[in-house]
């Protein structure tokens, strides 16, 4: 039997639900923005995000919902060749620098 | 102009409503979207949804064609958990692909 | 407990430095854009989309079910080509409208990641995409409606819809008595978000 995938939650024990909405920060409404319009285009399929998203075992439950999102679209982007690892690091820290000399 | 639907065709299919129907306990690696808690359960087919590409290889940049058909199935409640205390007729609905399904 | 569909806790812009997750998106987004994969203005528009208009759709489509029996009934045998009667596009969405009545309630979830009718309701609420809600509500959803403030006598059937697969799901919720003779508009109103999802009761 192969390991059970960490999103695979159904049915598992757990605590009290926070029931209060607490929204979506300036970032993740654009990172969901960002994600749709890629999906909706066809550039990566929603398939695709969720299985890298699964793929992140332990780190699954490390990582908030829109942390998780990134994770698994920045995989996939690198999967279909847009960029490269070393491409997006270097775009990050730019954009580190910019926020910091903001 | 017609209007979209939620629905596609499924002409060829091995199953229809009210047929009762067992969720394989199998245990493949990968991107599944077959629950764990319904594996080995067995249910009655609710409705057709229609035939999709198959999502597990989707997942995988495939095309995931030839198409597979996909039907909510209805559970008892009872039936899925040992420990349920909500009243028999408490239900569970889902999505199952065919692949993952036998006659009960 | 939360009745209406709220923008409060949205951020128009976010204080403090930014996290190593937000440095990423922004990143592959102008990467994307640099090379002309997608445009800035593309995700904007997208943005504006999930803030002022698909939040208010939800409401308005099951006001219209309410007031049209006709209407009702197209909804809940095709969901998404009843909201396209409406002139409510959808998109890529399927989508399945599950009715409540005094024997039935309906309650949606997606336990495996977060499936939810966006195009039709906007975002999915925090407590959608939880743990502990993916874990409990398929396996004790009387004690989970109960954290919301929802007690269902036993009379009630409760029926539990895991969105797994392609297609998504509304609930229609039970018109409250006392909202005979009442508009459109205002039965859009008492419709909150919650209810859609089947976590609360509509309240006139």
């Amino acid at each position: 039997m192969s390991e059970q995938r960490p999103h695979d939650m159904g049915g598992e024990p757990g605590g009290p639900i926070d029931t209060v909405d607490h929204g979506m920060k300036f970032w993740e409404k654009q990172a969901n923005a960002l994600r749709n319009t890629l999906s909706r285009r066809k550039i990566v399929r929603l398939d695709e995000l969720r299985r890298a998203a699964e793929d992140l075992g332990s780190r699954y439950y490390e990582l908030e919902y829109f942390e998780r999102t990134t994770e698994a679209l920045r995989t996939v982007l690198i999967e279909r060749g847009y960029f490269t690892e070393a491409e997006l690091r270097s775009k990050m820290a730019e954009v580190r620098r910019r926020y910091e000399s903001a | 102009m017609s209007l979209p639907s939620a629905y596609t065709e499924a002409p060829v299919r091995r199953f229809d409503v009210g047929d009762r129907v067992a969720v394989k306990a199998w245990y493949p690696p990968g991107h599944r979207r077959t629950p764990h808690y319904i594996r080995g359960k067995r249910g009655v087919i609710e409705r057709v949804c229609g035939a999709f590409a198959n999502p597990e290889e989707l997942a995988y940049g495939l095309d995931g064609e030839p198409k597979r058909v996909l039907y909510r199935v209805r559970f008892r409640q009872r039936d899925l958990w040992p420990d349920y205390s909500g009243p028999e007729r408490d239900a569970l609905e889902l999505e199952i692909y065919e692949h993952w399904l036998e006659p009960a | 407990m939360k009745q209406h569909h709220d923008h409060s806790h949205d951020r128009s812009f976010d204080d403090g430095p930014p996290s190593e997750y937000e440095i990423m998106s922004r990143a592959i987004q102008e990467l994307l854009v640099e090379r002309g994969v997608i445009t800035a203005e593309q995700v904007r528009m997208r943005m504006e989309q999930f803030d002022a208009d698909f939040p208010y759709r939800g409401p308005r489509v099951i006001a219209h079910a309410w007031a049209d029996p006709g209407f009702k009934a197209r909804l809940l045998a095709d969901g998404k080509r009843a909201c396209a009667e409406f002139g409510i596009d959808l998109e890529a969405e399927r989508l399945i409208a599950v009715e409540n009545t005094p024997q039935v309630h309906n309650v949606i979830v997606c336990t495996l990641c977060s499936c939810y009718p966006r195009a039709l309701l906007g975002m999915p609420p925090t407590w959608y995409k939880s743990e502990n809600y993916r874990r409990r509500v398929v396996r004790e959803p009387r004690a989970v409606l109960a954290e919301f403030g929802t007690l269902l006598p036993e009379h009630v059937a409760l029926r539990v819809h895991d969105s797994n697969a392609d297609m998504r799901y509304v609930v229609v919720p039970l018109r409250p008595a006392g909202t005979e003779g009442w508009s459109e508009e205002q039965l859009a109103r008492i419709i909150t978000r919650d209810s859609l999802v089947g976590v609360t009761l509509p309240k006139a």
